[in-house]
C-alpha cells in the first residue's frame, strides 16, 4: 500500500461546511491521489452502466419523472398541510412526533429520548440527515455509543473516515483498505480481502448488537402524510434489523421527505432504486406506521427536521432543490465528482445536488465555493428522477454568492470587481467601448508570442492563463471587418475585381 | 416542553411564510393533488402466463430459487423444498394452512416468539400478499399467514408461497390491489373518515435476498437478512387448472 493511500485514510476529511476549505483547495489532495480516483471512477462506472440499462427498459421513464416532480412540488407547495396530516396520523398510530427547528434542537431531542430510555448504546441505519446534524460525535460525547450497521458506514466508522457519496458512502475505499480496517478494529489479523469474507465479518460483528441493543435510529426515504407511515429503502437487511428488533425506534427525517399519499410510492419506488443502484427495486423496502402491537418496536419517535429547509422553499426556483430523493444519480453522472470524489465538497451532500443544497442549508454563509464546482454540462439534470434543474440553480447561486461578495469591503478594491465596475461604465457607451477596445488590443499585443498565442497574463488575467492559453487577437475586430467589407465589396462591384 | 411546541409553531410559520399559504388542510388542497399528471404505465399488457414467467425470471436474476406446482401438489412441493434445504428447524406464522407444515421437521409456530427463539430457527415458511412481475418483488403485509416481520428476517432461509393469481405485472397494479383489498376487508373495522384505515400498516417489499455492493461494487448475496430466498409459485388460476385436468 502506498504512503499516499495511508495518508488519505488517516487524514479525516472535513465535512462540516463551516470548517471545510473551499472546493478548489479541498480537491487538490484527491487529484493527487491516483488510488482514490481509481476507486471512485470504478464504482461510478459500475453503477452508471447498471442504471443506464434499467432506465432504458422503462418506456415510461419520462412520464414517471414528470409525475414524481409534480408530486414533490405539490407536497412542497402545501408542506404545512401534509406535515400536520402526517403528524396527526402518526400520532394516532402510536408514534410521537417532534419538531426540530435546527440541528442543535434535533440532537437535543434525540439525546433526551435516549436518556429517557436509559440507552448507552444505539444501533443506526444509514442516514445522511444524521450526518448532516453531526449526531454521532454529539451522542458519543454524551456517553452514548453509536453503532453504524450499513456495511459502508461500518467501514467509515471503524476507519475513522467520512462518507464521500450519499448512496455508497465508502466507494472511495477499496477491498484491501477495508481488509486493513476490519483486521485492525475487529481483531481479525488473518482476514482475507475477498469482499464475500469481509461482508461475513461485518455480519458476525453486528449480529449480537442487533439482538441486544434496544434502541435504534434511522433516517427516512419517505414519510406518507395520508397514513403517517415511514418508508426505508435498503439492500442489506440491517435496516430491517434496526426497525424490527429494538424496543424503541427514533426516525430523523427532513421536512421535505413527506409525500401526500401511499399511492405516490408507485412512482417513487420505480425511480429510486433504478436511479440509485441500478436495480429494479432495492432488495428490501420497509414501511411501518406508528406502533404495531406485538410486531416491532413498541415505542416510536419521529423527529421532523427543518435546519434551513424552510428558507429554501421561499424561492420558486430554488424550491426544486427539496424535491431531491437522495438517489445520487447526479453525482454518478457528474464529470467533476468523478475526478474529485465526495470529500472535496466539504459536506455530507457532495456532487451536483450537494453543490446546490449545502450552500442553501448554510444560508450562503458557508460553502460559497460549491456552486462554482461544476462545468454546467447539464448531465445531472438529465439523470435526475425528480427533474431538478441543477444547472439553473447553480447559476442562480453563483449570482447570489457574487452579489454577496462584492458588497464586502475587502472586495471593493479587488482587481476583478474594479474591472467589472469599469466594464459596466464602458460597455454602456459605444465611443468608450471602441476606445477601450483599441487600448486593449494594443495592450494584448505586448503579451502575444510569435506563435500567435498568449501564454501568460498579469493580475486577474493570469487566472485565465494559469490553466489555458489564450489565442492572440486577430488583425481586425468584427466591426472593423464589417465596415471595411462594406467598402471593399462596393469597391469590388465598381472595379469588378478582388471579391473576398 | 414549551420549547418543543414553539419549534413546531416556528417551523410551520416559516413554511407558511415561504409558501405564502395560510394554514390549509389536505382536504382543501385535494383538488391540486388530483390534478397531478400521471402519464406513466399503470396496467401491464402481458398474458397471464407471460406475466408469471416474467415474475419467475426476475426472481431468478436476483438469485432466488423458484419452483412451480399445481395446487394439489403444493404440500408435497413444500416438503421437498424443506428437505432439500438440509435444514431441520423452521418457524411459521400462526395461521398457515396445517398441510403446509410438513411432517419430519421441527416447527415453531409464531405466537409472539422472542427474537432469540426465532434466531434459533434455520428457516421460515410464509405466504405473501402479492408478487410484482416487473421487478420480481414479493410483498408482505405481515398478516397472519405472512407472519410478523421478525420471522422473515432472522432465519437464514426463507420459503415463500406465491399463488399465481396473486401476481400482478406492474407496481401501480399492486397499489390498485391494496385499495381494492381495503374496500372489501378492513374497511368495516375502521372508520371511513380516518381515510387511511384501508391501507396497510406494515409492508415489506422483498426483491431478492439480502445483498450489498459496498465493497468495490461487487455484489455479495447475504448480509443481514435471509441469505437464501426460495419461492413456490402455485398454479391456482382456472386456466392453469384447466390445462392440467
Amino acid at each position: 500500500m502506498s504512503a499516499v493511500v495511508e495518508h488519505s485514510l488517516t487524514d479525516r476529511p472535513v465535512l462540516d461546511p463551516a470548517l471545510a476549505p473551499p472546493f478548489p483547495v479541498a480537491a487538490l489532495p484527491v487529484l493527487r491521489n491516483p488510488q482514490l480516483r481509481k476507486n471512485v471512477a470504478h464504482a461510478i462506472d459500475v453503477i452508471q452502466a447498471k442504471r443506464a440499462h434499467l432506465v432504458a427498459e422503462k418506456t415510461d421513464w419520462q412520464e414517471l419523472r414528470a409525475a414524481a416532480s409534480a408530486i414533490k412540488d405539490e407536497a412542497l407547495a402545501h408542506l404545512d398541510a401534509y406535515l400536520t396530516q402526517f403528524e396527526g396520523r402518526c400520532t394516532t398510530a402510536g408514534g410521537v412526533v417532534h419538531w426540530a427547528a435546527d440541528a442543535a434542537e434535533a440532537r437535543r431531542i434525540i439525546l433526551e429520548i435516549l436518556r429517557e430510555e436509559k440507552a448507552d448504546e444505539v444501533i443506526k441505519i444509514k442516514t445522511m440527515t444524521s450526518a448532516e446534524i453531526q449526531l454521532n460525535p454529539y451522542l458519543e460525547a454524551a456517553g452514548v455509543r453509536t453503532y453504524e450497521t450499513d456495511l459502508a458506514e461500518i467501514i467509515l466508522q471503524l476507519g475513522e473516515d467520512e462518507p464521500s457519496h450519499i448512496v455508497v458512502p465508502a466507494l472511495h475505499v477499496n477491498r484491501s483498505q477495508v481488509r486493513e480496517i476490519f483486521a485492525r478494529k475487529m481483531g481479525l489479523p488473518d482476514l482475507s480481502d475477498e469482499p464475500k469474507l469481509l461482508t461475513a465479518a461485518a455480519r458476525n460483528y453486528l449480529r449480537q448488537k442487533f439482538l441486544s441493543v434496544p434502541t435504534a435510529i434511522s433516517g427516512a426515504n419517505f414519510l406518507i402524510a395520508e397514513t403517517g407511515a415511514v418508508v426505508i429503502v435498503e439492500s442489506e437487511g440491517n435496516g430491517r434489523m434496526c426497525l424490527t428488533l429494538p424496543r424503541t425506534m427514533i426516525t430523523l427525517a427532513g421536512i421535505e421527505k413527506v409525500l401526500p399519499r401511499f399511492q405516490d410510492l408507485e412512482v417513487m419506488l420505480q425511480l429510486l432504486a433504478r436511479s440509485a443502484t441500478g436495480e429494479r427495486m432495492s432488495p428490501y423496502t420497509s414501511l411501518w406506521t406508528g406502533v404495531t402491537p406485538g410486531d416491532g418496536p413498541q415505542k416510536f419517535h419521529v423527529v421532523l427536521l427543518d435546519n434551513g429547509r424552510s428558507s429554501i422553499l421561499a424561492s420558486k426556483k430554488e424550491r426544486q432543490t427539496l424535491r431531491c430523493i437522495r438517489c445520487a444519480a447526479c453525482m454518478n453522472a457528474c464529470p467533476v465528482y468523478r475526478q474529485t470524489g465526495g470529500h472535496a465538497y466539504g459536506s455530507v451532500y457532495p456532487g451536483p445536488i450537494g453543490a446546490i443544497l449545502t450552500p442553501q442549508l448554510e444560508h450562503l454563509r458557508h460553502a460559497q465555493s460549491l456552486p462554482f464546482a461544476s462545468s454546467l454540462c447539464g448531465a445531472c439534470y438529465e439523470v435526475c428522477p425528480v427533474k431538478i434543474n441543477i444547472p439553473e440553480i447553480l447559476i442562480d447561486l453563483r449570482a447570489q454568492v457574487t452579489d454577496q461578495e462584492r458588497k464586502t469591503v475587502g472586495k471593493f478594491f479587488d482587481p476583478m470587481y474594479v474591472g467589472l465596475r469599469a466594464a459596466n461604465v464602458i460597455f454602456s457607451r459605444a465611443w468608450m467601448f471602441h476606445a477601450a477596445q483599441r487600448m486593449g488590443r494594443m495592450g494584448l499585443k505586448l503579451f502575444t508570442r510569435k506563435d500567435g498565442w498568449i501564454h501568460s497574463l498579469p493580475s486577474v488575467g493570469g487566472k485565465w492563463t494559469q490553466t489555458r492559453d489564450l489565442r492572440g487577437l486577430p488583425k481586425e475586430t468584427f466591426h472593423q471587418w464589417w465596415k471595411d467589407r462594406g467598402q471593399s465589396s462596393k469597391g469590388a462591384r465598381e472595379h469588378g475585381s478582388e471579391a473576398r | 416542553m414549551s420549547s418543543v411546541a414553539d419549534s413546531r409553531r416556528q417551523v410551520l410559520d416559516r413554511i407558511r411564510a415561504a409558501t405564502q399559504n395560510s394554514a390549509a388542510t389536505v382536504e382543501q388542497v385535494a383538488g391540486a393533488y388530483e390534478a397531478l399528471p400521471r402519464g406513466y404505465v399503470r396496467h401491464g399488457t402481458m398474458t397471464v402466463r407471460a406475466r408469471q414467467e416474467r415474475f419467475i425470471e426476475r426472481l431468478r436474476e436476483y438469485d432466488a430459487e423458484v419452483v412451480e406446482c399445481a395446487t394439489e401438489e403444493l404440500a408435497a412441493t413444500i416438503a421437498a423444498q424443506l428437505a432439500a434445504s438440509g435444514r431441520q428447524k423452521f418457524v411459521a406464522p400462526a395461521a398457515l394452512p396445517a398441510e403446509w407444515l410438513a411432517a419430519g421437521f421441527d416447527w415453531k409456530i409464531d405466537r409472539g416468539l422472542a427474537a432469540s427463539d426465532v434466531e434459533q430457527c434455520e428457516g421460515v415458511l410464509t405466504a405473501c400478499f402479492c408478487g410484482v412481475a416487473e421487478s420480481g418483488t414479493i410483498v408482505l403485509h405481515h398478516s397472519e399467514t405472512e407472519g410478523r416481520r421478525v420471522i422473515t428476517l432472522l432465519p437464514d432461509w426463507h420459503l415463500c408461497v406465491v399463488r399465481a393469481s396473486q401476481i400482478v405485472e406492474t407496481l401501480p397494479e399492486y397499489f390498485d390491489k391494496c385499495s381494492e383489498q381495503g374496500s372489501e376487508g378492513a374497511r368495516e373495522q375502521r372508520s371511513r373518515e380516518q381515510g387511511s384505515g384501508e391501507l396497510p400498516r406494515l409492508v415489506t417489499w422483498i426483491s431478492g435476498p439480502s445483498a450489498t455492493a459496498d465493497i468495490e461494487m461487487t455484489r455479495i448475496k447475504g448480509v443481514h437478512g435471509p441469505r437464501f430466498l426460495h419461492v413456490v409459485v402455485v398454479e391456482d388460476r382456472d386456466q392453469g387448472l384447466g390445462t392440467r385436468d
